[in-house]
């Protein structure tokens, strides 16, 4: 096992992982941009090390400062977290031949699911169902129009270094077509340097269910349940939980050995995410892999009983897994919200000192948060101050739970999300779990 | 330059979006900035290192979160200057073990004079001087290793 391990994050996951470190008895050298001295996880950490001004690019994403840090501290081995420098493929080689293990898959892992189009080729290789469309980059617009008059409309133009929304359109009918197909390509250009596109059936009331899988060096690989990801704003998760209403166990099983099947044939290693879109049919179509432990994480946990940073660092280590797949069951219902530092009508972001703060607390609940009282939140980076995670035996109980407990969720000084999350778990809909990735368009759309 | 235009000058810069100014006239340099080398970390873990290597609170941030109010325009910098660590690495004083240090306290140095050397994943990167003047503190032991903004040296300029 890894005498020390470096984080190469901040905020709640640098914590996270540091918690994980402490109880697994491993020393934790936490780095930080000038703007997080301050910051929680430069306080737990045995060790800390400054590694450039505020902006990311300079301290966060700054490879050459990292694995200085790390060879000065003697670190073993760097966990990226999520965000970052997670799915930089050249990072996971630089630590390769700097002789620190990287804890997360391979690079050839992140450049392949890195990579949309090759992504979607591989799953279906790998024999999981992906959403009808163009093979692959398509650059002609008659070609493309064509191709939509066969899949039938609505369909949707996507980039395929994309991520975030960025070169993304959504065509209703033929008409609207050749002014979207221009605009995605150019939005991709501008956004990743790269304008390839391509299209595919575009289902209308789409839910997003996400299985998490984890593998060791042996190549064991073990699914871990789904969680719905389906409330989100521009394409930004804002609630999450597990299971999901809509999968049952026939269907978890069948999604979980499909996600497995993917992740073997890659040979992929430590924590990944298969994301589906799941239409009203229950019918699922991979859409992408995540190859880096997510912020949603912790409702899985709740609902198996599995530490998945631990496992990380465990697998990184070469350990076999602790568990097999026969023993991971799915018990209880888990809710999670992300209470961001934004105007919870607005979305604008709201940087600024918390003046006074309380977190909820009692039966069933975590809250996973790199804040205190007095805490300056840097406009720098992402605006997600606490993740509010609640566990009970069935989602009716968990709702209930959350619902009191954003009550105690006391954030003084910023504006935050809460008052979004009381109201959202308040819809009828999302208490019977009538929810599509559309739900926010439906029920928070702001008047322009 | 005279006090009341010095006032006038930071009088100046409170009013504008600028942050740092520099002004040179007949022989005469001020370098105005706005917020600047306030230590405001007090107690920062520091990092477990043999007894010589306790790694100072990081100073002088220009870019300090805009949500922090502003601090009173300093000027106190102008009779010493700390130069920084601009990377993360190892800190060396001299080109190789057998070789003297670059500087030792006392010396008069050039601007753009090489202090010292940081090495940082197997780079040698040599760091000058951004005075010119008399270094009168070297404030980390040779081999050491030192973080992003670290004071290295303090130098009263000529």
């Amino acid at each position: 096992m890894f005498k020390k391990i470096l984080i190469a994050n901040r905020g709640e996951i640098a914590l996270r992982i540091i918690r994980a470190c402490k109880e697994m008895g491993i020393k934790t050298v936490a780095v930080h941009s000038t703007a997080d001295a301050h910051s929680l996880h430069v306080r737990f950490a045995d060790q800390s090390v400054c590694i450039g001004p505020p902006k990311s690019a300079d301290s966060y994403l700054h490879v050459p400062s990292i694995i200085s840090a790390a060879e000065i501290t003697d670190a073993e081995a760097i966990h990226p977290g999520y965000g970052f420098l997670a799915e930089n493929a050249s990072f996971a080689e630089v630590c390769n031949s700097a002789g620190i293990k990287f804890i997360g898959p391979s690079p050839e892992s992140i450049k392949l699911m890195g990579d949309k189009a090759r992504a979607r080729e591989t799953a279906k290789k790998a024999g999981v169902p992906i959403l009808p469309g163009s093979e692959g980059v398509i650059t002609e617009e008659a070609d493309a129009v064509a191709l939509s008059r066969e899949l039938g409309f609505p369909v949707i133009i996507k980039a395929v270094a994309g991520g975030g929304g960025k070169g993304m359109r959504v065509v209703m009918e033929e008409s609207e077509f050749a002014s979207a197909f221009v605009m995605a390509q150019s939005e991709a250009l501008a956004a990743f340097g790269n304008a390839d596109v391509y299209v595919e059936k575009y289902i209308t009331m789409p839910r997003h269910i996400e299985v998490q899988i984890i593998a060791d060096d042996k190549g064991t690989t073990v699914s871990l349940g789904e969680r719905e990801c389906s409330i989100q704003r521009r394409h930004q998760k804002l609630i999450e939980e597990a299971p999901s209403v809509i999968v049952d166990g026939p269907l978890r099983k069948q999604m979980g050995d499909m996600a497995v099947a993917l992740a073997r044939s890659v040979k992929y290693r430590n924590a990944g995410t298969i994301e589906f879109l799941m239409d009203e049919n229950r019918n699922f179509y991979f859409m992408e892999m995540n190859t880096r432990i997510q912020v949603e994480h912790p409702v899985t946990e709740m609902v198996t009983g599995v530490d998945l940073v631990k496992e990380q660092i465990r697998v990184a280590a070469g350990l076999p897994l602790s568990f097999t797949q026969d023993e991971i069951k799915v018990t209880g219902h888990s809710i999670e919200c992300r209470v961001n530092a934004e105007d919870p009508e607005k979305f604008t972001p709201s940087p600024g000192t918390i003046t006074a703060y309380n977190p909820p607390g009692g039966p069933g609940v975590r809250v996973d948060t790199a804040a205190y009282t007095q805490y300056v939140i840097p406009p720098f980076y992402d605006s997600m101050i606490a993740k509010l995670i609640v566990y009970a035996a069935t989602r009716e109980e968990a709702i209930l739970r959350m619902n009191r407990a954003l009550d105690e969720f006391i954030i003084e000084g910023v504006k935050t999300t809460i008052p979004m999350h009381k109201r959202i778990i308040a819809e009828p809909d999302f208490q019977t779990g009538n929810i599509s990735t559309k739900f926010m368009e439906r029920y928070f759309s702001v008047p322009k | 330059m005279n006090l009341k235009e010095l006032k006038e000058l930071i009088e100046m810069l409170k009013n504008t979006d600028i942050s740092e100014l520099e002004i040179e006239r007949s022989g005469v340099k001020v370098r105005l900035r706005k917020g600047g080398d306030v230590t405001f970390h007090p107690a920062m873990p520091r990092m477990e290192y043999p007894p010589a290597a306790i790694i100072a609170p990081t100073v002088s941030e220009p870019e300090r979160p805009a949500v922090e109010k502003p601090q009173a325009p300093a000027a106190a910098p102008l009779n010493q200057v700390k130069v920084t660590s601009p990377i993360v690495g190892t800190f060396y004083r001299s080109s190789s073990p057998d070789k003297p240090p670059y500087v030792e306290v006392g010396d008069t140095v050039k601007k753009g004079q090489v202090l010292c050397i940081i090495e940082a994943m197997k780079l040698m990167n040599e760091i000058e001087s951004e005075a010119a003047g008399k270094v009168v503190q070297a404030l980390v032991e040779n081999g050491q290793p030192v973080e992003y903004g670290q004071p290295l040296f303090t130098i009263e300029p000529a």
